[in-house]
């Protein structure tokens, strides 16, 4: 091993390839999608199926996707897996091209990783197995449902009730904000046998389009990811089957259960930043050739000195946000505990995305504010502020990042 | 591939450089701001360990392990006392002057006394700033004039990094008047030539060990073979000089960041005040989360551009790359110095006022970190600089360098 940072042949050529299709294929299409408010399906199929030849589950299922025996295993036959720096590099380039394609791609999504993580084998094939038929089958996606109109950050504070009824669970409760949530084949719902038990009383359960008592409520209409469907999820006596249980009653006899649902982050928030840092590129490049056209660069006059200047903070506020998601894939690709640089990535790569598409405005002008044909500057800066949001919020990120650094710290 | 471990060898040698710094720099550096300066016996056990010809090629005489090995090396040094790395004996700026500036021949000749025994006690130069802008024109006020004899320097430097100690220069001086900032030229010169005084030692913000001065020359006559012409682009050689040496200063920036965040977090972690560590009250805990993003973030950028040089050296030195190692350079240094400052006023308030009171290293931190922002080049200077190569517009030397007529800074 070595300090390094150049990709190898093949990598150079994967990511010129996904780079390609970014600009060429996905880009000129995110305001229509933006409008229409969604992706047509027969584009989405052959996105997936890419994702699938380029022999890499990650673009589909939110990556993240190795279990750790998984990854150990597979380690000790290649040596350190790829997996997670290849997502970062895709997903920055798909991201670029356009911000809510990613999270509208079809597969298991943010419901993938606790299936992996905390399924048994027969749930993994059940669940998994759906997503199999790219070709023929109607496209199908999973989500994940853990936010409630009154727990978004405090997690533990999720108030969807499950209580054990034969051979069923019954669940009552709202979840709200949930990707993908009305089209999806299923959602990992989490719910509590008893609020007052705190974390040790949740349980996550994979429930069914079709299970009697679950319901859609409304599709939310957003600031901007406006391609990606937003839902909310009604459950009244809604009816699950016991053998939809994640792990099974054994698992959590400990607080695994909870803490199966956070590792999710670990590997997901990389790819996050990740995309934040394209959205982010998007905007910077975009106000770089702006610059570039509509300045008189050889007769510069010193306010061009205070845009260049702008223009640089922007580029290395998302290089440093690059390296450290960089560094957190990397780590998690060698095997290396990641919670804290995870969350790193992901609070500086919002932060400096955000800074981009607003400076890149500002740049801009007038001009900038303009939705015309072509013209995305302003549907970037719509489309951005969610990545400081959703996976933790900045301040979320911050307190996971104390609680590594200072003593003792258990909770504010 | 994209790798943040480090080689065993590397591994190796900043594990004894990081004791060196704990155990030898950090416990005493009061007493080297005091005395102004780092004892020789402790520049000794620095050149023993090889510093300071780290980053510079085998082909001219250094160490030839590479600027990634350099900027590890430096971060080390700079957590025990930020000051130590520019007060070592050595060649310093003057080392990247005559790797960027000269022929081989040249930079293995300039550099052979830093090789030699003795090598610590031994300090280079450059002399590259002024005290005030020329009024009438572009460029510096210190010129080199042809004669049969080689060039005849007059003028004045200032801000110069170990002026005072260095025996060998690189001194600039305008060749070209009209030609502005476009009509610089470098020469060597020794301490000991005829017409050069050295001038008083200035007192500055931080950084105290490190000698701030100047240099004086009436008449300086040096032969034609001390011009050194970069290689045919003497302006695109003149950047990547700043550059490269920026990197250096950014890891110090680094190093610097990482020790006024350490004594903080320890700090936090121990103080107590309504009725609890002060780290458990999320004002400060989002604080100490913050500067720690500065740090990594800071250390992944200086690494990225170290790995960029590396690159660049092992290549055919190809516009191309050199392109690339200036636009990484510029990132690293204008986010490192920023980061830093703010690590050192972070740190400061959060010890409250016990953090205003010399008992504790963090005010020094706080000080070098401002003092340390004005070496090499600024970070102002440095986003000139990237935001031309991301335009893709000529590098402007006038507008991406540090001179009197911008923002001057210690070179
Ligand atoms: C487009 C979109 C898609 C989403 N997709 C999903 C999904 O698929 N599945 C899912 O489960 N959820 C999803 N979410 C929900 C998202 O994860 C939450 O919105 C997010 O975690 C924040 O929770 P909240 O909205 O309840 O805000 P709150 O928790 O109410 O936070 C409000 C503010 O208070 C701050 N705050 C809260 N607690 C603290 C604290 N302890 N210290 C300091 N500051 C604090 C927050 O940082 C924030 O600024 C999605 C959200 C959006 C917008």
């Amino acid at each position: 091993m070595a300090i390094e940072f150049s990709l190898g042949k093949k990598q150079l050529e994967t990511r010129e390839g996904i780079r390609g299709l970014a600009k060429n294929v996905i880009r000129p299409q995110a305001l229509a999608w933006d409008r229409a408010g969604g992706i047509p399906e027969e584009f989405l199929r052959n996105m997936a199926r890419l994702a699938t030849s380029m022999g890499s589950n990650a673009m589909r299922s939110g990556l993240g996707d190795e279990t750790e025996e998984e990854k150990r295993e597979a380690e000790k036959k290649r040596g350190p897996s790829g997996t997670n720096l290849f997502g970062v590099l895709a997903s920055e380039e798909l991201a670029w091209g356009d911000a809510g394609l990613l999270l509208c791609l079809p597969g298991p999504g943010l419901g993938g990783p606790p299936v992996r993580g905390s399924g048994t084998a027969e749930q993994k094939k059940r669940f998994f197995g759906m997503f199999e038929d790219l070709d023929n089958a109607p496209l199908k996606w999973g989500a994940y449902g853990l936010t409630e109109p009154n727990a978004g950050s405090d997690v533990s504070g999720i108030r969807t009730s499950c209580r054990k009824d034969g051979r069923h669970w019954v669940l009552n409760g709202r979840k709200c904000y949930i990707t993908n949530g009305a089209r999806a084949v299923w959602t990992v719902i989490f719910a509590t046998i008893d609020p007052a038990l705190g974390r040790a009383g949740h349980r996550a359960f994979v429930v069914e389009k079709g299970t009697p008592g679950f319901g859609v409520g409304r599709i939310e209409e957003k600031m901007g990811l406006r391609a990606s469907e937003t839902a909310e999820l009604v459950l009244e006596d809604c009816r699950v089957p016991e053998e939809n249980l994640l792990g099974g009653e054994e698992k959590y006899v400990s607080k695994e259960g909870f803490m199966t649902a956070m590792k999710t982050f670990d590997n997901t928030r990389p790819l996050v930043a990740a995309m934040a840092c394209g959205i982010g590129r998007a905007a910077y490049e975009y106000a770089c050739d702006f610059v570039k056209d509509n300045y008189v660069l050889s007769r510069p006059i010193p306010r061009y000195a205070a845009i260049v200047e702008r223009l640089a903070k922007v580029g290395r506020s998302l290089e440093a946000a690059r390296s450290l998601t960089w560094r957190a894939a990397w780590m998690a690709d060698n095997g290396l505990a990641n919670a804290k640089e995870a969350s790193m990535s992901k609070a500086m790569a919002g932060q400096a995305a955000i800074k981009a598409c607003i400076e890149a405005l500002e740049n801009c002008g007038a001009e900038g504010s303009i939705a015309r044909d072509h013209q995305l500057l302003e549907k970037w800066f719509r489309d951005i502020k969610v990545y400081d949001i959703f996976e933790g919020t900045g301040a979320i990120q911050r307190i996971v990042i104390s609680k590594r650094l200072i003593s003792d710290l258990k909770s504010f | 591939m994209i790798s943040f471990e480090p080689t065993e060898d590397q591994k190796l040698m900043v594990e004894s450089v990081a004791g060196f710094a704990r155990n030898t720099l950090r416990p005493r550096i009061r007493e080297f701001e005091k005395e102004r300066g780092v004892s020789e016996a402790v520049r000794k056990t620095a050149h023993e360990l090889g510093l300071g010809l780290v980053g510079l090629p085998e082909s001219v005489g250094g160490a030839g392990l590479g600027m990634t090995t350099a900027v590890l090396l430096e971060e080390e040094v700079a957590w025990g006392d930020p000051a130590a790395g520019f007060a070592f004996g050595g060649p310093g700026a003057f080392g990247f002057a005559v790797l960027e500036l000269g022929t081989p021949e040249q930079a293995t000749a300039a550099l052979a006394p830093f090789t030699a025994d003795g090598g610590h006690a031994r300090f280079g130069a450059v002399a590259w700033g002024e005290p005030k802008p020329n009024r009438d024109r572009a460029g510096f006020t210190t010129t080199a004039k042809k004669t049969d004899a080689g060039w005849t320097i007059d003028g004045t430097k200032s801000y110069v990094v170990n002026a005072d100690r260095a025996e060998h220069f690189v001194v600039f001086a305008q060749v070209d008047a009209a030609a502005g900032w476009r009509g610089l030229g470098a020469f060597l010169v020794d301490k000991s030539a005829k017409g050069l005084k050295v001038l008083a030692r200035e007192t500055t913000l931080g950084l105290d060990a490190v000698s701030f001065g100047g240099i004086e020359l009436t008449s300086v006559v040096v032969p034609d073979s001390a011009r050194l012409l970069g290689g045919g682009d003497f302006d695109a050689a003149l950047v990547r000089f700043f550059a490269r040496h920026a990197v250096i200063v950014a890891a110090r920036g680094v190093g610097l960041s990482r020790a006024a965040f350490d004594v903080t977090r320890e700090y936090v972690d121990n103080r107590k005040a309504f009725g609890k560590p002060i780290g458990h009250f999320q004002a400060v805990a989002f604080t100490v989360a913050d500067r720690a993003m500065d740090v990594d973030a800071g250390r992944g950028l200086v690494w990225r551009a170290a790995a960029a040089w590396d690159a660049y050296d092992a290549g055919d030195r190809n516009a191309n790359d050199a392109k690339e190692c200036l636009l990484r350079s510029a990132h690293a240094i204008a986010f490192v110095h920023e980061a830093a400052m703010r690590c050192g006023d972070d740190g400061v308030q959060l010890h409250g006022g016990a953090g205003f009171m010399r008992d504790f290293p963090v005010e020094k931190f706080m000080r070098d970190a401002k003092q340390i922002g004005l070496c090499g080049m600024t970070a102002e200077h440095a986003d000139q600089l990237a935001g031309a190569v991301a335009l893709g517009v000529a590098i402007d030397p006038g507008l991406v360098l540090p001179t009197p007529e911008t923002q001057n800074a210690f070179v």
